[in-house]
């Protein structure tokens, strides 16, 4: 049972690439490599050039320093790559190190690596790593390829058939089967699966499984129940107090939720997303305090991270203003501006809330001045702008006195997010700060009434088996409302029934792939986005068939 | 603004840094050690019984450390489903070349299907200690076995050594009470055996915890030291 010696490692059809800073350790590291026999041997000496070459190249063994003491760390590194889809299931990355304390720095990491190497290390050690990850993913790229072309089931069998076999990644595919049922909408699978594995013991990432088969079924006590057990059993667990802040939120719990956030951020601040939520959940909670703390490291860690954005400063900028500092929102505004100098949406995002801070100081010259230049930029744009902006657009509309043209904009989005909670919990926000509150609650429900109705019309053509009517009903309403995922999804059903019955046609199904990918853009969980896609996958597989046979 | 530090933390990050100095030591020996090799200098093998002793050091700090970490509730168990087979056999490449320049076999003997809910790095901390002893007290053999025993998962070290002096043992012939928590304060038991029991304990499973036995006999003959988890 002795394991192989390093020499057996086929290294010859492996990319591999060294990011690190010191010339000597990528010379000392490739000629290791390179004595196990690697071909293919790129370098990087920071993380930013390191992203650039792994666009180019998927590499499939990565050795990353994790201090490179300016730019993006090694952890940045990794959660870009994995963000970018640059690295994946079967890609090993390793974390190198020159010190002992990274348990501190990255125990509560979300995102992390396959393994650490402390510096300085024998030959010996590297060349074992990389031979026992290589054996351990190996298994794992078929069912990668299967996943990437959106066939679920086919991936499930495959991870059943390795499971079958006990390999020594058990625990990776097992995961991994969890996620994929999930993905595929199969919750009563899921559940019994989670549950299954929890018999043998309380793993955190089986617990957190069962906890989102719960939050996607509705089952939010539950699932809340079962994200705090996680907690109370572990609390660096970071994921658990996530999706323990968004169970909250569905609760109609806003305070509870920020609370998590909060004590999350406090185990592990280093952590831009859920900085950001924090800040936005303070900010419609009106904790200006906790939002400024928060959107203030949302902008120190997004420097060099691929999750910085024009809205993490004008957050800041207006919740600034918010605390009576109106010249510290300006000063932030000229931060975003030399941070994003030629980038049209955060010239957008900036020239708007520029308004709001001048109007907010009286100065209704510079805010028109401000509310004019967005709305060039706006048509230079053609329109394509987030839900989020358009929101600051139209408050900014609305303060400096073009109320109707304000709420033409919220009207707008309303219409195509009818049915996101946080959403209308924004236009909500930007009511109540327009001084509209009850007027705005009443547009709110009136056009999400006018929304529903007109899908229900389109529904009831369906149900009395109007389907070639109903086609063109959901077409011109999709065209109508682009992002409504709801009226996009209801578009792709009754064309894939319509083929079902009357069978499958090209340009048909390439409509209903323009539906889903809409839907998948909008919310990658939504409910019934899985069945969709099973559907539709089913009946390319009938094309398929009937143009070989 | 300097506040005044809690005398434990400052003990806690010199244990650090004396760790990580004493890493860095064992592998610029190993550079060393490597050299003396290729000039073919006699005294080369002095250098094994040196990187045991650091070795040695650098496990009881990490030890350490970990009961630091334990005392400060910082210390959370971290479990997953992991592969027996695959921990026993990252002990064996890690001990083996060092057992063998004192010409000590190490072999592990387990089933490849055998997986298990545990703290990887915990219990690899306590088998380490027990292996890295096998380089003093072993005579040529040391067998890492695991298997399963009425519901719990076990993992025992044997080897063929003069065995455990008489006040170490720790099992239920001399002690009913061994599954329960160790009394520190009799003094009878050494820092390893306080860790491995507290390791052992934080693992449970429907009110059952985890536990070690400590004997001499076993299929070697000399000391043999399990560690059951539920």
């Amino acid at each position: 049972m002795k394991p192989d010696s390093p020499k057996d490692i086929n290294l010859r059809d492996k990319k591999v690439i060294v990011i690190d800073d010191f010339f000597n350790f990528r010379l000392t590291m490739k000629n290791m490599l390179r004595s196990f026999g690697v071909m293919y041997l790129d370098d990087a000496t920071n993380g930013e050039e390191a992203i650039r070459k792994m666009a180019v190249r998927k590499y499939d063994i990565i050795l990353c320093d994790y201090n490179f003491g300016q730019g993006k760390s090694g952890q940045q590194v990794l959660e870009e790559g994995k963000f970018r889809g640059y690295i994946n299931y079967s890609t090993i990355f390793i974390m190198v190190t020159a010190e002992n304390s990274l348990e501190v720095v990255l125990g509560a990491a979300e995102y992390q690596p396959d393994d650490y190497l402390v510096k300085p290390f024998a030959k010996e050690v590297l060349a074992k790593k990389i031979k026992q990850h290589i054996e351990r993913k190996e298994n794992l790229r078929d069912i990668e390829k299967t996943l990437a072309a959106d066939n679920y089931s086919e991936a499930i069998r495959m991870c059943d058939a390795l499971i079958a076999q006990s390999p020594r990644n058990l625990s990776e595919i097992l995961k991994l089967k969890g996620e994929i049922l999930l993905k595929k909408g199969a919750f009563p699978e899921a559940e019994e699966f989670y549950t299954k594995i929890l018999l043998m013991g309380n793993v955190p990432w089986a617990m957190i499984g069962r906890g989102k088969t719960c939050f996607l079924t509705g089952q939010y006590q539950e699932a809340r129940n079962i994200f705090e057990d996680v907690i109370a059993k572990n609390d660096k667990v970071m994921t658990a107090y996530d999706y323990l802040a968004k169970t909250l939120l569905k609760m109609n719990n806003p305070r509870d939720a920020q609370e998590v956030l909060m004590r999350a951020i406090s185990i592990s601040p280093r952590a831009i997303i859920r900085q950001k939520n924090l800040g936005n959940i303070a900010y419609r909670n009106e904790d200006y305090c906790t939002a400024e703390v928060a959107y203030k490291s949302t902008v120190e860690q997004g420097k060099y991270s691929c999750f910085k954005s024009p809205a993490d400063y004008t957050n800041l900028a207006k919740t600034m203003v918010q605390l009576n500092n109106s010249e510290g929102g300006l000063n932030t505004l000229d931060a975003a501006r030399k941070i994003f100098p030629d980038d049209d949406d955060a010239r957008l995002y900036v020239s708007v809330t520029e308004s709001y801070i001048y109007k907010k100081m009286n100065k209704d010259f510079e805010a028109r001045k401000a509310i004019i230049e967005a709305q060039k930029i706006m048509e230079d744009l053609g329109g394509e702008i987030p839900a989020s902006l358009k929101l600051e657009l139209a408050r900014a509309y609305i303060i400096t006195g073009e109320k109707e043209k304000g709420t033409e904009i919220i009207k707008h989005v309303i219409r195509e997010n009818h049915d996101e909670k946080e959403i209308l919990e924004d236009v909500r926000v930007v009511f109540r700060e327009t001084g509209m509150e009850n007027q705005g609650q009443k547009i709110i429900e009136e056009t999400r009434q006018e929304i529903i109705r007109l899908n229900n019309v389109g529904v009831n053509l369906v149900q009395e088996g109007r389907l070639t009517e109903a086609i063109a009903y959901f077409e011109k309403a999709a065209a109508h409302l682009p992002e409504n995922k709801i009226i996009n999804a209801n578009a792709a059903q009754v064309l894939m029934f319509f083929m079902k019955e009357k069978g499958v046609s090209g340009e048909n199904l390439n409509n209903v792939k323009t539906y889903l990918d809409r839907v998948r853009k909008i919310d990658e969980s939504y409910r019934d986005f899985p069945m969709l896609l099973e559907m539709y996958n089913e009946l390319v597989g009938e094309s398929g068939t009937n143009n070989s046979g | 603004m300097i506040g005044k530090m809690d005398f434990s933390d400052v003990l806690a990050s010199t244990l650090h840094d004396t760790k990580n100095s004493l890493g860095l030591l064992f592998s610029n020996l190993e550079d060393i050690i490597a050299d003396c090799r290729e000039r073919k200098c006699p005294s080369h093998t002095d250098f094994y019984k040196l990187q045991y002793e650091i070795k040695r050091s650098n496990l009881c700090l990490i030890r350490l450390l970990s009961i630091y970490k334990a005392e400060k509730s910082q210390l959370a168990i971290n479990v997953d489903y992991h592969s027996i087979r695959d921990i026993l056999e990252d002990m064996l490449t890690q001990h083996e070349f060092l057992l063998n320049t004192r010409g000590i076999k190490i072999e592990t003997d387990c089933d490849p299907a055998l997986f298990w809910v545990l703290d990887r790095n915990l219990i690899a901390g306590v088998l380490d200690n027990v292996i890295n002893n096998s380089f003093r007290y072993a005579r040529e053999k040391v067998v890492v076995s695991a298997f399963m025993e009425n519901g719990y998962l076990g993992i025992r070290i044997e080897d063929d050594g003069a065995g455990y002096p008489a006040a170490m043992i720790f099992n239920e012939k001399n002690n009913p009470e061994f599954k329960k928590e160790v009394d520190f304060q009799t003094g009878s038991t050494g820092l390893g055996i306080y860790f491995s029991t507290m390791v052992a304990g934080m693992h449970k499973k429907n009110e059952k915890s985890g536990f070690i036995s400590i004997a001499n006999g076993g299929k070697s003959g000399g000391g043999v030291f399990s560690i059951y988890l539920p």
